[in-house]
């Protein structure tokens, strides 16, 4: 009996050793950081990547009774509200919190804390536009002269591409959007499932047919610095900061985690200084904190000025109907009158 | 009451999970779908892919019935063959598509996200159940059609007057099978609509996975349950035709010509598979077993023969108690059907519903892999088994035998051909399964399935090749393990 309640406690002491981070596909950091992370607090980080930001957290909801991991991080401003509602997440104030930029606290019951930041933006392929004018404003991208260039995700089943979808909702509004869209659609705008398949299946640089695709604003630093010294300049530069949209990447505390503490040391350590300086070459987001230093790379990567914010409750009440709406009208051929007729 | 475990079971694993979900859509969900014309749009997809599907495989499917009456070398294999991939992984048989005519395939010609693919697939599927379902017919015709050349009908009109009318209930079975098949097929679509082409299975997908629109789902899956169940209704009366006894091939003038012509268009057909293999590079096996990005091959592998082997032992017992109701009541029969027509993937999201306080445990999963095993397994038993004369127990009970002991020594050994053809049947299904696993998976739970799923989910040419090599093991699997245990034996019913 002594034998069995101690096997008992090792095996439960050898669980609470394991600390699991649900989180996104695009989910990397140094390895080095890692091993150090594991050494200091004694844990072993298991990582479970589960497909797109969106997808994780749906999952995340759907084990609420028996998470699956113990600490979130990847959700996104986009469904900070889902998150919120469905309570899946423990507040916790780390002690990080003071370091952080104050305008990414958007969750004042500090259950989703801010790790890094980005825009999702429009590239273009330099070597396409060299001898052909740019497009100049959002509404030029419906002219016949940019039909068959872009390629969006399908905003149902990808993260980026419905901040995309959010960006242009907030340029051109409830009614206008449609319209923009609709113009988009007959001028052969491509959807992809996802942005990986968008950007290295169809985007011009990798050998695709679209020299224009939905990415971030950081993709072109991002190009510089996996080339090996083949590129001094982006090969791809980011067009109109009008259609480019803020995003806050979060990250929480599972409820029902079986190991709140290791939880804990899991968040402060996302949020310390040597993460925070390693997501932007690993993640290609902007540092949470203030005192993170940028990498040299991200001159490459300036902050686009004047791109679109959406308020937090209003992202939440139009999401669905936005993404139904985006659904009728582009996959399904439908008129944007139609559409906003079935509105009332 | 010996069969108390079994209703016992399908209440937890079938009725309370269905009705949980039509619960939560016969309210506003069941609205919102009918008054949206996208869910519309996608309703009338499934129906047009199913349709299509059954005509076309069965356009294909009766001349080359006609052709195999005939006696030639080599006969058997090609039939046997033209089974194989009714066992065979979706996620492989999607892949062996785009091996050879995808993005990144040995054609040069990309037909990714077009339905011409998808029909392909389907056809694929399901040519050698219409085959199955065509030939025993088309060769108890040949006496009836005899009969009516003597009496003196010109060829034609004995076609006319006598074959059609006995052919035309097999068409309309095989055709209502595979339209049952392709209307709520998911794999094939996810993988290769391009987001286009949806059939419903895929859209509830997209609901739960991606939006969590958990009623506009149920509402959808009620959708799809009243279609089924209209369709197999008309299945079950197409069903019971009493025929003459079927003849054995039939010589043919030039045996060797018709083999070699059948083999070419057949070889032509299934040259996905070929590509598949063709493509592999075994570089990829070895990334593919060491993988840091996704799932490791060993780990995948683990997980597929575990869960197969666990579930099956849910999964046997069971099959082996609905088969003994089975024989002696019709109501149980139908009731058997039942678990074939509600799809995976409805099934995986009902339990999230009905158990929430279960979601996340293994026990779900195998009790839908179980749910959805032992039905094939009962059904290939269940011809052999109403075959046994009763008699024959009731011989060995009044020679004292107990029934146990009866059973064991009478009965079994007269049911093992059935009982290894329904075990192949239930193997593959399980080492095959997707929409399920989809759904209620955990990341430590990734499957070979699931793990092809993961790598294609990554576009790049080596994740694609992870996923090739990983696809070419799951069909091997399948083969092997349906070629020892049934060896071309089974019976689809």
């Amino acid at each position: 009996m002594k034998r069995f309640l101690s096997v008992l406690v090792l095996l439960a002491l050898a669980l609470a050793q394991e600390v699991t981070l649900l989180t996104h596909e695009s989910f990397s950091l140094d390895k080095a950081l890692i091993a150090q992370f594991e050494r200091q607090t004694g844990l072993k980080l298991r990582v479970l990547k589960a497909g797109d930001a969106g997808e994780v957290l749906n999952r995340a909801i759907l084990t609420k009774s028996a998470p699956i991991a113990d600490v979130l991080y990847g959700l996104d401003n986009t469904f900070l509200s889902r998150a919120l509602e469905a309570d899946i997440l423990l507040p916790y104030r780390s002690p990080e919190i003071k370091n952080l930029k104050a305008t990414l606290l958007l969750d004042p019951t500090f259950r989703a804390l801010p790790v890094d930041y980005g825009w999702v933006s429009l590239n273009y392929h330099k070597a396409y536009f060299q001898d052909r004018p740019l497009p100049k404003t959002p509404s030029d991208l419906t002219r016949p002269e940019y039909a068959r260039l872009l390629v969006v995700q399908n905003p149902a089943t990808s993260s980026p591409g419905l901040a995309f979808l959010m960006a242009t909702v907030g340029r051109f509004g409830e009614d206008g959007y449609l319209d923009f869209w609709a113009a988009l659609r007959d001028g052969g705008v491509r959807v992809a499932k996802g942005w990986s398949e968008a950007y290295y299946t169809h985007f011009s640089l990798y050998k695709g047919d679209r020299p224009l695709v939905v990415s971030y604003t950081t993709s072109p630093a991002a190009e510089v610095y996996y080339s090996e010294g083949r590129y001094r300049e982006p090969p791809t530069g980011n067009l109109f900061p009008e259609l480019a949209f803020f995003q806050v990447e979060f990250a929480g505390i599972l409820k029902g985690t079986k190991n709140l503490e290791g939880a804990r040391k899991l968040i402060d350590w996302l949020l310390s200084r040597p993460v925070q300086e390693n997501l932007p070459t690993e993640m290609w987001m902007y540092p949470a904190r203030r005192d993170a230093r940028l990498p040299e790379v991200f001159r490459f990567a300036p902050e686009p000025l004047g791109s679109v914010r959406l308020d937090p409750g209003r992202m939440a009440e139009g999401r669905e109907r936005w993404i139904e709406e985006w659904t009728k009208v582009v996959l399904q051929g439908q008129s944007p009158e139609a559409v906003r007729r079935a509105r009332r | 009451m010996r069969f108390l475990p079994l209703y016992l079971f399908l209440a937890f694993a079938l009725f309370y999970p269905l009705l949980s979900l039509l619960r939560l859509g016969v309210g506003e969900g069941v609205v919102r779908v009918l008054q949206n014309p996208y869910y519309l749009g996608r309703y009338l997809f499934s129906l047009e892919y199913g349709l299509l599907s059954a005509g076309l495989s069965l356009a294909l499917a009766l001349p080359l019935a006609l052709l195999f009456r005939h006696r030639f070398p080599g006969r058997e294999v090609l039939l046997a063959l033209t089974l194989l991939p009714f066992v065979l992984p979706t996620p492989v048989v999607a892949l062996a598509l785009l091996a050879l005519a995808g993005p990144r395939g040995l054609l040069p010609l990309d037909l990714y996200g077009t339905l011409f693919l998808l029909l392909w697939a389907a056809v694929f599927y399901n040519l050698g159940l219409a085959l199955r379902v065509l030939l025993p017919t088309l060769l108890a015709l040949e006496g009836p059609l005899q009969a009516a050349r003597t009496l003196g009908a010109t060829p034609f009109r004995a076609f006319l007057r006598v074959g059609l009318p006995l052919l035309l209930p097999a068409l309309g079975s095989a055709g209502s099978l595979i339209f049952i098949y392709a209307f709520s097929a998911f794999g094939v679509p996810l993988l290769l609509g391009g987001g286009r082409y949806a059939t419903l299975e895929v859209e509830v997908y997209t609901l739960l996975a991606h939006r969590l629109a958990l009623g506009e789902a149920a509402g959808l899956m009620l959708l799809q349950l009243l279609t089924l169940a209209l369709v197999a209704a008309l299945y079950l009366r197409l069903r019971a035709h009493p025929l003459p006894p079927a003849q054995g091939p039939r010589p043919h003038g030039r045996p060797w010509a018709l083999a070699l012509f059948l083999s070419l268009g057949l070889l032509l057909f299934y040259a996905p598979l070929l590509a598949l293999f063709l493509s592999l590079r075994p570089e990829a096996f070895l990334s593919a077993w060491r993988s840091e990005d996704f799932t490791p091959l060993p780990q995948a592998l683990l997980n597929s023969f575990r869960f197969t082997a666990l579930a099956l032992l849910l999964a046997l017992p069971l099959g082996l108690l609905y088969a003994q109701a089975a024989r002696r009541s019709l109501g149980v029969d139908l009731l058997g059907l039942f678990p074939l027509m509600v799809s995976p993937v409805a099934l995986g999201l009902g339990y999230l519903v009905a158990y929430p306080g279960l979601r996340g445990s293994l026990f779900l999963l195998l009790s839908a892999y179980a749910l959805l095993a032992y039905p094939l397994f009962a059904r290939a038993l269940l011809p052999s088994l109403k075959a046994l004369p009763e008699s024959l127990l009731q011989a060995a009970r009044t020679l004292g035998a107990t029934p146990l002991r009866a059973f064991l020594r009478v009965e079994l050994p007269l049911l093992l051909p059935a009982l290894s053809s329904g075990l192949a049947l239930a193997l593959s299904a399980l080492l095959g399964e997707f929409g399920a696993s989809l759904v209620l998976w955990r990341p430590e739970w990734t499957t070979l399935t699931l793990a092809i799923y993961e790598r294609l989910g990554r576009p790049g040419r080596a994740p694609f090749e992870e996923a090739l090599a990983l696809a070419a093991l799951l069909a091997l699997l399948s083969g092997l393990l349906f070629y020892l245990l049934d060896r071309g034996k089974s019976r689809v019913s």
